[in-house]
């Protein structure tokens, strides 16, 4: 699947097979630039376009991982551990959280869909 | 790097005393008799004094800070003990800011330290943290965090969030009109998921660092910079990050 993923506050934004062209229109902000680590110069539009082998959630995010890896950044939403999203993540589809669809991770995903993988802060003391 | 306010060092002169207990940090180049009558001639504000501010304001105490406020709502509970290592079994049912006071001063009774029994709300938190040089984070929740991150913003006053769970953490030193702040992010994340005892003291220490660096004039190594700690595979990473120019705390004429 081609995806379109635009970094923004704590989280990436993922388009899956968007039908239109992708921009940043009303994502003005780029606050996290490290995001952009392997893709430099995509940080001018601000969009990166990607090709996933996989029509999965988890497709997705493996891919993703091993981008970063590739340039030295800890972006793992998956945890080899447990085969489930880390705890430093949380993933949406459409905005409704992976566990609340049928297949989690492993479900399929659908042109026009939209992947919001966020970074979690830490709050305990 | 500006500070809000300046350290007034003028009439805090060190005696043969301090000139002992201090002596190691004396050696360190940099430092010297000038920057420890900084340290003392500072006031660092502790929001919180759990498992982050336990550990922060015993090494800031011990450092020589010459006043200290720190503020906290709750009392002493059983489960606190495994993380918050100013406080006893004996402690149990007492105030934290009353038992933090009496240990912190029997640690160094040079430190003035102020106990400030109270709940942080918006209405009382810039009386709170007003005359800080620097704000430190010993919260444990992030409603709180935000209200001490847009008073300090406003009062333009260096906040050191940290921030833990289980066995990863999180650090970075805002200061006010140059770097990000905490709003800036729109933060997320779930808390009460656990905390090993050690995460906090390691980012508290961190958190004292940035502190002393600020008092001392020195450069903070994470403004504008995240700090991010994993305890499982004990990896620092350290990222850039940026100023959201629409954020409501900061970039929205506060700060003019």
């Amino acid at each position: 699947m081609n995806v379109a993923i635009m970094p923004a506050f704590s989280e990436l934004i993922v388009k899956i097979n968007p039908a239109e062209k992708v921009t940043r229109e009303g994502l003005l902000n780029i606050i996290m630039p490290w995001l952009y680590a392997p893709w430099p110069d995509a940080r001018g539009k601000g969009v990166v376009e990607l090709e996933v082998e996989g029509e999965t959630t988890r497709a997705l995010l493996t891919t993703l991982a091993e981008v970063y890896r590739q340039v030295d950044v800890d972006f793992a939403p998956i945890n080899p551990k447990t085969n489930d999203l880390d705890e430093d993540y949380d993933v949406l589809v459409n905005d409704k959280n992976y566990v609340t669809i049928p297949h989690g991770l492993d479900a399929k995903l659908r042109d026009g869909d939209e992947v919001k993988v966020k970074i979690l802060w830490r709050w305990d003391g | 790097m500006a500070l809000g306010r300046l350290t007034d060092t003028s009439g805090k002169m060190l005696d043969s005393s301090e000139r002992v207990r201090y002596n190691r940090q004396l050696l360190i180049p940099d430092f010297g008799e000038e920057g420890q009558k900084k340290i003392k001639g500072s006031h660092v504000v502790i929001a919180g004094v759990g498992g982050l501010g336990c550990a922060s304001a015993t090494y800031l105490t011990a450092a020589g800070v010459g006043h200290i406020t720190v503020i906290d709502y709750d009392v002493v509970e059983l489960s606190n003990l495994n993380r918050q290592v100013l406080y006893g079994d004996e402690d149990i049912g007492t105030k934290k800011v009353v038992v933090a006071q009496k240990k912190l001063s029997k640690l160094n009774p040079t430190v003035e330290i102020t106990p400030m029994h109270a709940e942080i709300t918006e209405q009382n938190i810039s009386r709170l943290i007003d005359g800080a040089q620097v704000v430190v984070d010993g919260l444990d929740t992030k409603d709180a965090r935000l209200v001490v991150n847009s008073a300090c913003v406003q009062q333009k006053i260096p906040y050191i969030y940290g921030g833990v769970s289980r066995l990863r953490g999180m650090i970075t030193t805002i200061i006010p009109g140059e770097t990000p702040c905490l709003a800036c992010f729109n933060p997320e994340g779930p808390r009460g998921r656990g905390v090993l005892g050690v995460t906090p003291a390691i980012i508290a220490n961190l958190q004292a660092l940035e502190t002393i660096k600020l008092i001392m004039g020195h450069n903070p190594s994470l403004a504008g910079k995240l700090l991010v700690f994993n305890g499982n595979n004990a990896q620092f990473r350290v990222y850039d990050i940026e100023k959201n120019e629409r954020c409501a705390v900061c970039s929205q004429g506060l700060l003019s």
